[in-house]
């Protein structure tokens, strides 16, 4: 098979992450609760986990609340800043697990930035709509079906300038574009732990620039006295026994990533994006592509798009058709009608990953 | 033989306290805090050898990592709260 599906996991996974999976299952018992040897080493398996995120991410380890996806956090983080009837303000390219949040809130969404790829339009309409007074700022890192890169370092900085609380949404950016959560200054960021990360399905990770509101209340193996959940981290937004092979194999992804380097991933990934979308512009589909693009291109064929997905997994190419969770995104490039084809690179592209989707595509007729 | 028990609120904060002193040359050991010496329930404690307090606290403070009390342990099983 060619996997050519990383936006929705990462797969295969690289073969330290199986192994340090099988390991946990074997050794470690339940984390924070007891004291002996395998106890401690499942403990020690969420912090490892932890610390790998520190060094990625630089965000201190007591502020890595370890989720079940991204999902999870950003329902953590918008329940946190956002209440009720707030105004709030989102980029045009927003996944549904920010959007319908929001609309479960009630929140006044004042959608910002329509045109793809574009930095000032982007730019110009969040400082709009900062200016107007919200209550709070969420935004992706990187359409999940664009790719588009928005200008998270200014958005942030506008989002400060203007004192209104934000949120990253890190799901297609965290492993493939670096991510500095000191410099950003982020309330939240939350990012899953099974794409780009190369962890498990059922990992995530929310760095956290304030307290969080738990989404979920119960026991934290500490503070037991106390009737409400602890006002620290990570055992306030932690309730439950964690995924502890799912951390385990999470932190192999992590070193991974610190060792082969975050840039050397991302830039494999955008040559073979570009390569692609090339190609596939010669065979004369309709592409998404320009500037500020991640290793995500999507393009239109000249038929329904689940039927051209349908036709390439008969040629052993993996890719993911239809309106990817994001209507939102589809409505402002357009494409809420027909949705499109995305493929999306991952840490292993490859020229023949890129040339064996460009011969199948060409079939598309 | 003393101890030193320095304890913390959170097994994270209690693990990054861990990591901190054996950077530091300062062997210790990561455990559930006794429970009398816990007034909020549960919660882990890293014991030292006598000798290392000073070295440790030193340590702890340079990386900010904070903890809760610190108890010593005299060599006959007395325990009483220690302040620096």
């Amino acid at each position: 098979m060619t996997y050519l599906d990383h936006g929705a996991t990462s797969f295969p996974k690289p073969p330290q992450v199986h192994r340090a999976v099988a390991q946990a299952m074997r050794q470690c018992a339940n984390p924070g609760r007891g004291g002996y040897p395998a106890a401690m080493a499942a403990a020690e398996a969420l912090f490892r986990c932890r610390e790998g995120a520190q060094r990625l991410f630089r965000c201190p380890a007591e502020q890595v609340v370890l989720t079940e996806n991204c999902t999870q956090g950003l329902n953590m983080a918008i329940r946190t800043l956002v209440h009720p009837g707030d105004p709030v303000v989102i980029s045009g390219f927003e996944h549904n697990a920010v959007t319908r949040p929001l609309y479960a809130l009630g929140a006044k969404c004042h959608v910002a930035g329509r045109r793809l790829f574009d930095h000032g339009d982007t730019l110009q309409a969040f400082e709009t709509a900062l200016k107007a007074g919200v209550r709070a700022a969420v935004f992706t890192h990187v359409s999940n079906v664009f790719g588009y890169v928005l200008p998270v370092s200014e958005l942030a900085a506008l989002c400060r300038q203007y004192g209104v609380p934000f949120i990253m949404d890190a799901a297609q950016s965290a492993g493939s574009v670096p991510i500095d959560f000191e410099a950003l200054g982020a309330d939240f960021i939350a990012m899953p732990g099974h794409k780009g990360l190369l962890g498990p399905q059922g990992t995530g990770l929310l760095l956290c620039g304030r307290l969080p509101r738990p989404l979920c209340y119960g026991g934290t193996g500490t503070d037991s006295l106390n009737r409400e959940m602890p006002d620290y981290l990570p055992e306030r937004a932690e309730p439950g026994t964690r995924n502890v092979p799912g951390a385990a194999g999470l932190a192999a992804g992590l070193e991974y990533l610190y060792r082969v380097g975050v840039q050397t991933v991302g830039k494999r990934e955008r040559t073979q994006a570009k390569l692609c979308g090339e190609g596939l512009k010669k065979l004369g589909f309709r592409v998404f592509s320009g500037e500020h693009q991640s290793g995500v291109v999507s393009f239109l064929p000249d038929m329904d798009c689940q039927e051209a997905a349908e036709r390439l997994a008969g040629r052993g190419i993996a890719v993911r058709a239809g309106l990817h969770c994001a209507p939102l995104a589809h409505e402002t490039a357009g494409t809420l009608e027909t949705g499109t084809v995305r493929v999306s690179f991952g840490y292993n592209a490859s020229d023949a990953q890129t040339q064996t989707l460009l011969r199948a595509a060409s079939q598309l007729r | 033989m003393e101890k030193y028990y320095i304890t913390f609120r959170s097994v994270t904060t209690a693990q990054r306290g861990e990591r901190c002193l054996r950077r530091g040359g300062v062997e210790c050991r990561i455990l559930r805090t006794p429970r009398w010496m816990e007034e909020r329930g549960c919660g882990y404690c890293l014991r030292l050898r006598p000798g290392e307090l000073h070295k440790s606290l030193e340590l702890l403070k340079g990386e900010g990592i904070a903890y809760s009390k610190i108890y010593l342990q005299d060599g006959v099983g007395g325990v009483t709260l220690w302040t620096p």
